[in-house]
């Protein structure tokens, strides 16, 4: 039995709950973003999407359209107006599946 | 769910001629045709007869009526395609008020310039409404805080939960407004055209007779275009109606993420009329090309229109050559020619005739301002290739026009000014902008070209008209330079010239979709030596972050002159000391 709660606990849990881990959503969302990486710097959790990388509006666009048929889900627009950066888009993601 | 009948049963096909926008949908609304919503996977959403349109218009115009809305205010909707924006449109048409479409927003992180762009059209428009997608209710209620005139503003739900009164509706009438329009290039200080009834009557007249499309029975129209754009909300709602046609809609999303379900969608529902901009034909070709269905047929689009933009022949080239084998007959390309000034349409080609190109002479064209046909017009370095756009529509005036206003024969490059009856009154709440481009009737488009037997040939806007050493040079030619070569992507190249105090000074501005010191001098260096070898120019290159992008206009299109504003102040990189 697992008495402390630390972050790998409530990032299983969500895991169970959402059945989509973070870690899968996060591994998608770097496998889209990789060829835009630019330099040594290592795409994050805090990586800015449309600032960081060399990635267009049309790419960007290609990516949630795939991410969402990956999913399975549908992001609304005003939604996706207010993401910045990976952790906000894994977060968004996790939260529809959870929802599905 | 069924697929909405292309035909009326009964209802005779009356071809225009109605008095306004409530009559068109009181005759409409005594057929089966009508309107059907698909999504990006092709599936129908849902569908709307004309009739069912009607009924919920009503409903809402009572409601709205009761809420005490006085004729004439203005009712901003977001311009989204779906069964709210024709309940509220058409709802404000029968309760007497004057809609206001405005986009929406697109990509991460667009809500900052989203909001700004609401407040610009809440101030040009004094809208004292507001409703859209449940989706967009908190970005209306932030940026109508500052405007307390707006009395209501949020979801669908908002005009629908008001009780619905018994009143008398009160349809706006023949020599009432239509709609206020945003128009092109209005991104950052916004002109709202003002659209008539009586014009918008004479220009549906003009779109769908038989100098325009001849629409006739049995056509149905398939669209993507926004509906916030005039091609889009004219073209692709309004003309439809004014002839009780049926439509199938994509969203513009949609069909940017799967541009092969507006091919599908003609195929399956035998969609005969369908218009796009060169870029739409263009995405087409290069993201659906892979994903062509076997058994497309696309034999029955006999009007694939095109306009909104510079025509370009080599896209529609291409486009034709791919779906050729899959029944697309070139010959039903349709350019056209036209600008919210007008409500759509003021030029359309003729019937099966396909995309006519006139090839002339460079260097004429950019010293004496003449369109000489090309000795060799394979040579394209010697030749230009502009695309004919057609003739007139009847009852109205084009004349190409020089710096002093003196008529121009055929072959002189000029000004293009329209006159005749769909010209509008002016933008609205803005006398100085109206008489900049309004004197005696006639309308200065503000764009270049040339006539040539009866027929236009547009060749640019004239305020992006570059002169250097006293040759015109087309911003696009530069463009197109660069692009041809590969050097950039289309649509990653924006060409402007800036005063040195001594002449005037070429830059292009191109994205830069590299890293790295050594590839950005080799991209400015590529980028200078295609203009250099296809214009003989010479140009100052600055490379644009990707993630900054080109500025566009509301409807999409490249601005170049924010492009330059920005450039000006600084926005974009130096370029490479070493290109």
């Amino acid at each position: 039995m697992i008495v402390e709660t630390d972050g790998m606990t409530e990032t299983l849990e969500r895991t169970r709950v959402s059945g989509q881990s973070r870690a899968e959503v996060i591994r998608e969302i770097c496998r889209h973003l990789a060829p835009f990486q630019t330099g040594e710097r290592p795409i994050t959790g805090d990586t800015v999407i449309a600032k960081d990388l060399t990635i267009d509006s049309l790419a960007i666009m290609d990516m949630v359209m795939e991410l969402e048929d990956h999913f399975d889900i549908s992001i609304p627009m005003n939604v996706v107006a207010e993401i910045h950066t990976v952790d906000q888009l894994a977060d968004t993601i996790q939260k529809l599946c959870a929802r599905r | 769910m069924k697929v909405l009948p292309t035909r009326n049963s009964t209802l005779a096909l009356q071809r225009a001629g109605f008095a306004c926008v409530p009559a068109m949908l009181d005759y409409a609304a005594k057929g089966e045709t009508g309107v059907t919503f698909y999504n990006a996977k092709g599936e129908q959403l849902s569908a709307l007869a004309w009739r069912e349109i009607r009924e919920r218009a009503q409903v809402v115009a009572r409601k709205m009526i009761g809420a005490g809305f006085a004729p004439g205010e203005r009712l901003l909707i977001t311009a989204d395609t779906w069964p709210g924006f024709f309940d509220a449109f058409f709802g404000a048409q029968y309760a007497g008020l004057l809609p206001v479409p405005v986009s929406i927003p697109v990509g991460i992180g667009g809500k900052d310039a989203y909001l700004d762009q609401l407040r610009r059209q809440f101030a040009a428009s004094g809208a004292v409404a507001a409703v859209g997608l449940d989706d967009l209710a908190g970005y209306l209620a932030d940026a109508a805080q500052e405007f307390p005139a707006v009395r209501l503003h949020g979801g669908m739900d908002v005009l629908y939960s008001l009780p619905e009164k018994p009143v008398d509706l009160r349809p706006l009438g023949a020599d009432d407004l239509c709609y206020i329009q945003f128009s092109s290039g209005s991104t950052r200080n916004p002109h709202g055209v003002q659209i008539t009834q009586r014009a918008l009557m004479a220009n549906l007249a003009g779109m769908v007779g038989p100098s325009g499309l001849g629409v006739v029975e049995g056509d149905r129209a398939v669209s993507w275009l926004p509906l916030y754009h005039d091609m889009g909300l004219i073209g692709f709602l309004m003309a439809p109606l004014s002839t009780q046609i049926s439509i199938d809609y994509l969203t513009p999303r949609d069909f940017a993420r799967r541009p092969m379900q507006w091919l599908n969608l003609i195929a399956r529902n035998r969609g005969t009329i369908s218009y796009s901009p060169s870029f739409g034909y263009d995405l087409a070709v290069r993201r659906g090309a892979a994903q062509v269905p076997a058994d497309l047929d696309l034999a029955c689009w006999r009007h694939a229109g095109i306009g909104g933009d510079m025509v370009r022949a080599d896209v529609l080239e291409r486009f034709a050559a791919t779906f050729e084998p899959f029944g697309f007959n070139r010959k039903a390309f349709i350019p056209s020619y036209g600008m919210a000034e007008v409500c759509l349409a003021i030029t359309f080609c003729p019937h099966d005739t396909g995309v006519r190109t006139d090839a002339v002479d460079r260097t004429a064209l950019a010293e004496a301002q003449r369109a000489v046909p090309a000795a060799d017009p394979g040579d394209d370095h010697k030749s230009r290739r502009f695309v004919i756009c057609g003739r007139v529509l009847p009852g109205h005036r084009l004349e190409v026009r020089d710096s002093e206003g003196r008529v121009l024969p055929d072959r002189a490059v000029g000004r293009i000014f329209v006159s005749g009856p769909s010209i509008m009154p002016g933008y609205f709440g803005e006398p100085e902008a109206s008489r900049e481009v309004l004197s005696d009737g006639w309308l200065d488009t503000g764009d270049l070209g040339y006539m040539l037997d009866g027929e236009i040939v547009v060749t640019g806007r004239a305020k992006d008209l570059i002169i250097v050493n006293g040759r015109n040079v087309w911003p696009q030619d530069i463009e197109w330079a660069v692009e041809a070569k590969r050097v950039v992507k289309n649509g990653d190249a924006a060409a402007f010239s800036i005063d040195t105090g001594e002449g005037e000074r070429v830059v292009v501005a191109v994205l830069a979709r590299v890293s790295g010191d050594e590839a950005r001098v080799t991209l400015a260096r590529d980028v200078a030596g295609a203009v250099r070898e296809a214009i003989a120019v010479d140009c100052d290159v600055a490379l644009v972050p990707p993630t900054l992008g080109l500025p566009t206009t509301s409807s999409g299109k490249l601005s170049r002159a924010r492009t330059k504003a920005n450039y000006l102040a600084g926005l974009y990189a130096p370029k490479p000391a070493a290109a």
